[in-house]
């Protein structure tokens, strides 16, 4: 009878409680606000990628917040952006989407993450004509669907390989043959499989091209017949545990190469850390980089005021999903301004007629949505930092080969 | 040379699969506990060597010591404290009990440690030694060589010293042990402990190898239960078979199959293993 009782008082606390934080939203809802929606992967497998996003977006809110908001037509708009924890789980990114759009009646959406989750959730931004900005969605696939309401920050994977690859040659004529291993997993292998195209395009010889499963322990194997396959290239994706073990083994193994590619890893500054000097030479590709100097609009200002801002709140050097986040905050508010009203069709027509520049580069959407105007940066480690090598406007230093 | 370099590559890889089997084999054989930690406390012996190392500058092969003392409290500490109340029960119970505890640790060392991946890099590597053709990776062949020596220790220890025959009487017959005048409870703290004793010092030797975060302890976990089923429960020698067994099947099956297959054949080895031979290769029947 005791427990009974116990577990009564606990049910109706917790409604209480429950009531409590719905009654709040409410009251600052009351507030000139515009509501962003962002359902994004909180807790679970990808969680460290969902809070980098947030990370940006909060990056965003506060320091447009901090200016007065949004100013449509002749009023300001707080913002307030709406968080959805869908748990890792592309299934429930979808329905996350859409109880964002028809219970909180958010005024416009952030995709989730990755090219995957935010395929299936384009879907019903589309339904629901609410204009939906990508922030981490690279491949071609996502946004050749037809729909009008989608725009993405990430340009197609073959932009990072395809410069990477003309620059090796021009460089190292003599480059005629690369090996390529790739995590088995959505994005390594998407990268992998664009790699292998831009080679074939300048006719380099493919002489090792395996998968290994997502929690391989050991790469010694595959390294041994790369290896015994003399490439001059060896270009190696997956994620941080599995590229710093690799580039270990290859040391182990004595595999030395003219030229190392790794994706996606070397951005990050654990990377570096966690091979110390044998992160010397390698090279990678990302969307963005904290080197790049863009003159920007919007209230990020230039690329220069964006790490310093970003520095000052989270203490760290931003990576390119951050500065994507808060890049898609960005144009929104400036595609909203542009438009001076909240009115789903005329935002979406002023992003896709945006043609404008901000920290994160050059924005201009092509006809499918998906950016065309950005030139993603070649990086190569040099010192234990990475430098630009590519494009030439923003160039840090030349490209360097050889790996030991 | 490559089929030689890839066996050399695949008994080193076994020789450290062994080390992550050995305590998780002793606690399931002896106190019937599949013990869900074992993952958390190899990557908990990787931080201890990392931290030495960091700011103290000792070896991550000293460190052993360290990280091994440290795990060896705290195992004794926790089945004496806790497991030991259920050590009795269902081992569904046991296992849930064991599980609980790892959701405990490893979120506990998320917070602590964070889910960053962080690499030991030694300032005074071997490097590697080319053998008339044949790349010896220095620094693991020593990890192994020292693996080797704290499993023959405690295969030692189990067979000449009174407590590791008390272990065996118990894991042989728990009530006879009772009876016999053994301390039953007071030697399922001493196993449990030796078994974590193995994982710390396991992680210890991986934290020169592999990167260190928390997440990877599932890893370990998945790999401790195979090399347990093929090798056989309970005893130090079928872990190390088992062992061995894995790293070497793994390294031929990546060859042969590709790198994305190299765990299937050992997998299909593995339900063979359990059709044909339930007790792997070196256990002993009603220990399966």
């Amino acid at each position: 009878m005791k427990k009974r009782a116990l577990f009564t008082l606990a049910v109706s606390t917790l409604f209480v409680g429950l009531q409590a934080v719905g009654g709040s939203s409410s009251v600052q809802a009351a507030e000139k606000t515009i509501k962003f929606g962002a359902p994004l992967p909180l807790t679970g497998a990808l969680a460290p990628e969902g809070i980098k996003i947030q990370r940006g977006l909060n990056l965003w809110m506060d320091t447009a917040n901090a200016k007065g908001g949004i100013k449509v037509g002749n009023e300001q708009y707080k913002i307030k952006i709406i968080y959805q924890d869908y748990q890792s789980n592309t299934p429930r990114a979808v329905q996350t989407a859409e109880k964002l759009i028809t219970d909180d009646k958010v005024n416009f959406l952030f995709s989730p993450f990755g090219s995957g989750a935010t395929k299936a959730a384009s879907g019903v931004s589309e339904k629901y004509g609410i204009p939906t900005i990508a922030s981490t969605a690279s491949s071609e696939a996502v946004y050749n669907q037809g729909y009008k309401y989608l725009f993405g920050t990430f340009t197609p994977n073959i932009t990072l390989t395809q410069p990477l690859t003309d620059m090796v040659i021009a460089k190292r004529p003599e480059t005629k043959t690369v090996a390529i291993l790739a995590r088995n997993d959505f994005f390594p292998l998407a990268i992998a499989n664009v790699m292998k195209k831009s080679a074939a395009k300048r006719n380099l010889k493919m002489v090792f091209f395996e998968k290994y499963a997502i929690g391989t322990m050991d790469h010694s194997s595959a390294l041994v017949q790369m290896k015994a396959a003399k490439p001059d290239w060896i270009f190696a994706t997956g994620y941080l545990n599995d590229l710093i073990l690799i580039r270990n083994q290859m040391s182990e193994l004595g595999v030395k190469v003219p030229v190392l590619t790794m994706v996606a890893g070397p951005a990050y500054k654990e990377f570096i850390d966690g091979t110390g000097k044998l992160a010397e030479n390698i090279t990678s590709a990302a969307w963005w980089h904290p080197a790049v100097r863009y003159n920007g609009k919007g209230v990020m200002g230039k690329t220069e005021n964006f790490n310093k801002l970003f520095k000052a709140k989270y203490n760290l050097v931003p990576d390119y999903a951050e500065a994507s986040a808060t890049a898609a905050g960005i144009i929104f508010q400036l595609a909203i301004e542009t438009a001076g009203t909240l009115d789903h069709k005329k935002v979406r027509d002023a992003l896709a007629t945006m043609d404008t520049e901000t920290f994160f580069g050059p924005i201009k959407f092509g006809a499918n949505g998906q950016i065309s105007s950005l030139k993603p940066p070649v990086f190569q480690i040099r010192g234990g930092k990475p430098l630009v090598v590519y494009p030439d406007v923003i160039k840090q230093i030349d490209l360097k080969f050889g790996i030991k | 040379m490559l089929y030689l370099q890839i066996l050399l590559n695949g008994l080193l890889l076994g020789g450290l699969y062994a080390l992550i089997a050995v305590g998780f084999s002793l606690v399931w054989g002896v106190l019937n506990v599949i013990n869900i930690l074992h993952g958390t406390f190899i990557v908990l012996g990787s931080y201890i060597a990392y931290f030495a190392h960091l700011y103290f500058g000792i070896h991550p092969f000293a460190s052993v010591i360290i990280s091994g003392s440290v795990l060896f409290c705290l195992g004794y500490v926790i089945q004496a404290g806790i497991i030991n109340r259920v050590v009795a029960a269902p081992v569904l119970m046991t296992l849930t009990l064991t599980f609980g505890l790892d959701l405990l640790l490893n979120n506990a060392m998320l917070i602590a440690f964070t889910a960053d991946y962080r690499k030991l890099i030694l300032t005074d590597s071997l490097g590697s030694y080319d053998l008339w053709g044949l790349i010896l990776p220095l620094n693991r062949v020593a990890g192994v060589g020292l693996a080797a020596l704290l499993t023959f220790g405690l295969y030692r220890l189990l067979r000449d010293s009174n407590i590791g025959r008390a272990i065996v009487a118990v894991r042989m017959d728990r009530e006879a042990a009772t009876l016999m005048g053994v301390r039953v409870n007071r030697i399922n703290a001493v196993t449990f402990a030796l078994g974590a004793l193995m994982a710390g010092a396991a992680g210890s030797i991986f934290s020169i190898i592999y990167p260190i975060s928390p997440i990877n302890s599932g890893l370990f976990l998945g790999k401790a239960f195979v090399i347990c089923i093929l090798g056989g429960l309970g005893s130090v020698p079928g872990a190390m078979i088992g062992g061995i067994a894995l790293g070497v099947i793994e390294s031929y099956g990546a060859l042969f199959l590709g790198p994305e297959h190299s765990t299937t054949l050992a997998f299909v080895i593995l339900i063979a293993l359990l059709i044909f031979r339930p007790t792997g290769i070196m256990g002993r029947k009603g220990y399966e």
